[in-house]
């Protein structure tokens, strides 16, 4: 099984990552808390491209396949933006106070917390995240 | 996504219906911005028709409690489904922010 999107680097595009998701949890019959998480890691992660990758106001290309094999979900992401390693953003501080809570780094957080591996690599000029969950 | 505010049993009430993504959360946080300025209100955000919630939804939660608190007030979350509060627990929220 293997599954492809293209979305412009737009956060309109969100829309579409969604049903994407939602297309991959019947395929693949997943529960409703793994498509919940799923779709919020691929936002968190697509966001980031979207925010850092590409200058703002230059159209540009991010691809996301999402491959079954055996018992593990993998998601590749890739863009053509400047280098952008998001394993490297440190995480939130969870054990903080609300008042000393920052409002950034949650992002990167939620995909470490959600999946089993996280992975970046600079290929070809382009950055490929990949990004795997183990499904049982 | 839908939000209505509304006043009553003296609680500012904020329904809310659908995704709170990267999308709609700038919506949410414009309409609440409006409420949450003023001083020692009782601040609830109702989220039993939230279907998902991202990060950009989870900082509008840490922001009206920011805000809602520093002028005297307090801000309640109400009704969260499963997988909602499994978000807000796995971020810590669960331990800052008050849940009913």
């Amino acid at each position: 099984m293997e599954k492809k999107l293209v979305i412009k680097n737009e956060i309109s595009e969100i829309a579409k990552l969604s049903l994407f998701v939602e297309e991959l949890s019947e395929e693949l019959d997943l529960s409703p808390d793994l498509t919940f998480n799923l779709n919020l890691v691929l936002e968190e992660a697509v966001v980031n491209v979207i925010n850092y990758a590409y200058p703002k106001n230059e159209s540009q290309e991010i691809s996301l396949s999402a491959q079954k094999i055996d018992d593990n979900l993998y998601f590749v992401l890739t863009d053509s933006g400047k280098e952008f390693d998001p394993t490297q953003v440190p995480d939130a501080d969870i054990s903080l106070s609300a008042e000393d809570r920052q409002i950034g780094g949650l992002g990167i957080f939620l995909i470490r917390q959600i999946m089993n591996k996280v992975e970046y690599q600079r290929i070809d000029g382009k950055n490929v995240l990949t990004l795997k969950k183990q499904l049982s | 996504m839908e939000v209505k505010i509304l006043e009553q049993n003296g609680e500012h009430l904020v329904a809310i219906e659908g995704r709170v993504d990267t999308v709609t959360a700038p919506d949410l946080e414009m309409k609440v911005s409006q409420v949450w300025a003023m001083p020692g209100i009782t601040l609830v955000f109702d989220c039993e028709k939230v279907e998902y919630i991202s990060s950009s939804g989870l900082r509008i939660l840490l922001s009206a409690h920011k805000q809602v608190v520093a002028k005297g007030g307090k801000f309640i979350l109400r009704n969260l489904n499963k997988e909602v509060r499994q978000v807000i627990d796995m971020t810590g929220f669960s331990r800052i922010l008050t849940i009913e």
